[in-house]
C-alpha cells in the first residue's frame, strides 16, 4: 500500500508535468518517467508481462518517436502562434467530466477481487500465455477492430507523405538518393 | 526475504563489477585486435603487452577536464550519460549463466522473470534514451544530427530483433530465458532448422546496429558529425558513454547466445571425455560471448560504413521482410507439420 501511494504520488506529478512543462522535451522525459512508473505499478502486481510491454512499446517506442518529431521540429516552448482560444477551457471541462465519472464509476459500483486461485492461475508464466488466449477467443472482434484503426492511420499517414513527396519532387528534380533521403526522414 | 534481497543486491553489484571490468580489457582486446587485422600493434607500451593500458586510460579519463557546454540544458546533459549505463548494465541481470544453484549454492543469474527476454528488450530499448537526449541536449548540430539517426536506426531495427527472437519464442514456448535454454531450440525438429538458422543471422545483424558498431555506427560517423552525440561530452561523461556502448555489446552476445545457441550449456558429446562439463556454468556463455565479441571487432576492422539511406532501406525492406517471413514459416511449420 506504502509503495502503491508513493508511485502514485510520482506518477501524477510526471503527468503534471507532462501538461505543464514549456519545454516539448522535458513534458515528452516526463511522459516517459510517468509511463515507468506505471509499469513498475504493474510489477507490483505482478503483472510482469504487462509492465514489459509497456516499456518496450510506449517507453521505448512511442515516446522516442514523439522526441525524435520535435527534435526534428526543433520545436521551441514559447511557440504561441498556433495556440487556439477555445481548447483550455475545452480541455479544463472534458478533464472534469473525466475524472468526475472515473470517481463514480469507482465509487458507485466497487468490484471486488476475484479470489486468490484465480488471480494466480491468470498471472501463470508472466500472464502472456492467458493474455493472449483472452485476447484471441474472448475479444477478438475487439482486438481485429483495433488491428484495423492502426492499419488505417498508417495507410492514411502514407497517403499524406506520399503525396506531398510527389508534389516536391515536380517542383525541384531533386537527385533520387537525396528525395529518397527526404522521405525517410520524415517517415 | 531479507536475506534473498541481500544476496540478489550482492550479486547484481558483483555482476556490475564483472562487466566494467570487462569493458576496460575489451578496450585493449579490441585495440590489439584492430591493430592485427590492420597490421599495425596496437596498444604495447603501458605494463607488459599492454595490459596496463586501461588503467592509464581510466586514470586519464577521470582527471581530464569535464567541460560542460554552457548553452546545454543542464539537467538533461548531466542525465544522459547515466540513463546510458544504468540501463546497460541492468539489462544483462536476467541472462542466466548456469545451472541452478552452481555459484556457490545459489543461482548464477539475478532474476529469474518469467518474462525475462523481453524484459532484455525492454531495458535496451531505454537505453536508447540516453544517446537521444545526450545528442538533443549538447545543442550542437552534429550532437542532434547524431541522436536523432541513433533513435531512427534503433526503431527500424528493434522490428528485426523482435521478429528474429519470435521464431525462439514460437518454438520454445516461454519468454523465460531459462526456460529456453532448457528446452534446446534445435532439439524440436529438423524442419526447423531453415527458419532458426535465418532468424539467426537477422538477429546478429539486428544486434550489430542495436549497439551501434560498424558498419551501423552513423550516430557517432567521424567523418560526417565529427563524434555524434558524444561530441559535446568529455572526461568520465564521455567515458560513461563508451562503457554503456561495450556493456550493451556484452549484453547482446550472451543474449545472443541464451537465445540461439544454448546459453550457459556446452556441446553434450563432451559429456563422453570429462563427465559433466557440458553443465559447468560460466565458462560455456563466455566461450560463445567472446566468439560475438570477436565477430563486432572483426566487422569493425572489415566492413566499410553503410550511407544512412542504405541503411534504412537494408533494415526495413531486407531484414524486417526476412525475419517476417521466417517467424511465419516457424509458426506454420509448429501448427501444421508438427
Amino acid at each position: 500500500m506504502l509503495s502503491f501511494i508513493l508511485l502514485a504520488t510520482v506518477m501524477t506529478v510526471g503527468a503534471l508535468g507532462v501538461v505543464t512543462l514549456r519545454q516539448p522535451v522535458h513534458a515528452a522525459l516526463s511522459l516517459v518517467g510517468t509511463l515507468l512508473t506505471l509499469a513498475i505499478t504493474y510489477v507490483t502486481l505482478q503483472a510482469h508481462f504487462l509492465a514489459a510491454v509497456q516499456v518496450i512499446v510506449y517507453a521505448g517506442a512511442i515516446t522516442v518517436l514523439f522526441l525524435f518529431v520535435i527534435m526534428l521540429l526543433n520545436a521551441q516552448g514559447d511557440e504561441r502562434a498556433h495556440r487556439l482560444g477555445w481548447v483550455k477551457p475545452a480541455a479544463y471541462v472534458t478533464g472534469v467530466v473525466v475524472a468526475v465519472g472515473l470517481m463514480f464509476t469507482i465509487f458507485a459500483s466497487p468490484t471486488t477481487l476475484p479470489d486468490a486461485a484465480t488471480i494466480s492461475a491468470a498471472l501463470q508464466g508472466g500472464n502472456a500465455g492467458v493474455l493472449g488466449e483472452v485476447l484471441f477467443s474472448q475479444f477478438v472482434l475487439a482486438f481485429q477492430l483495433v488491428g484495423v484503426l492502426l492499419l488505417t492511420g498508417i495507410v492514411g499517414a502514407v497517403s499524406l507523405v506520399e503525396r506531398r513527396a510527389a508534389q516536391e519532387d515536380r517542383e525541384q528534380e531533386l537527385p533520387a538518393t537525396t528525395q529518397r533521403e527526404r522521405e525517410l526522414t520524415r517517415a | 526475504m531479507n536475506d534473498a534481497l541481500l544476496v540478489t543486491f550482492v550479486k547484481a553489484l558483483a555482476l556490475c563489477v564483472v562487466l566494467l571490468g570487462a569493458f576496460a580489457y575489451m578496450t585493449v582486446i579490441e585495440r590489439k585486435l584492430l591493430g592485427r587485422m590492420q597490421h599495425r600493434y596496437g596498444p604495447n607500451r603501458v605494463g607488459p603487452f599492454g595490459l596496463m593500458q586501461p588503467i592509464a586510460d581510466a586514470i586519464k579519463s577521470i582527471f581530464k577536464e569535464d567541460i560542460v557546454v554552457s548553452a546545454s540544458d543542464r539537467f538533461v546533459y548531466f542525465l544522459a550519460p547515466f540513463i546510458s549505463i544504468v540501463f546497460a548494465l541492468s539489462a544483462f541481470g536476467a541472462i542466466p549463466a548456469g545451472p541452478a544453484g552452481s555459484l556457490f549454492g545459489f543461482n548464477p543469474w539475478i532474476v529469474d522473470l518469467d518474462i525475462g527476454l523481453l524484459y532484455v528488450f525492454a531495458a535496451t530499448s531505454i537505453g536508447v534514451y540516453g544517446i537521444f537526449l545526450a545528442g538533443w541536449s549538447s545543442n550542437s548540430k552534429y550532437s542532434l544530427l547524431g541522436g536523432l539517426r541513433s533513435s531512427a536506426q534503433m526503431i527500424s531495427y528493434e522490428l528485426g530483433l523482435g521478429l528474429s527472437a519470435l521464431t525462439i519464442i514460437l518454438i520454445a514456448g516461454t519468454l523465460n530465458l531459462r526456460e529456453i535454454v532448457d528446452f534446446g531450440v534445435w532439439s524440436l525438429s529438423p524442419l526447423l532448422w531453415l527458419p532458426l538458422a535465418v532468424s539467426f543471422v537477422t538477429y546478429v545483424i539486428s544486434s550489430v546496429a542495436e549497439v551501434n558498431r560498424t558498419p551501423f555506427d552513423l550516430p557517432e560517423a567521424e567523418q560526417e558529425i565529427v563524434a555524434g552525440y558524444l561530441t559535446e561530452y568529455s572526461s568520465i561523461k564521455w567515458a560513461l558513454f563508451q562503457m554503456a556502448e561495450y556493456v550493451n555489446m556484452m549484453t547482446a552476445a550472451a543474449f545472443i547466445s541464451t537465445l540461439f545457441l544454448g546459453g550457459w550449456r556446452g556441446p553434450e558429446a563432451l559429456n563422453a571425455l570429462v563427465p559433466g562439463v557440458a553443465e559447468w556454468p560460466f565458462i560455456w556463455l563466455l566461450l560463445k560471448m567472446a566468439i560475438f565479441m570477436f565477430l563486432f571487432i572483426w566487422l569493425r576492422a572489415t566492413l566499410p560504413r553503410f550511407r544512412y539511406d542504405q541503411l534504412m532501406r537494408f533494415g526495413w525492406i531486407w531484414l524486417f521482410e526476412i525475419a517476417l517471413f521466417s517467424a511465419l514459416v516457424t509458426g506454420a511449420i509448429i501448427a501444421f507439420a508438427l
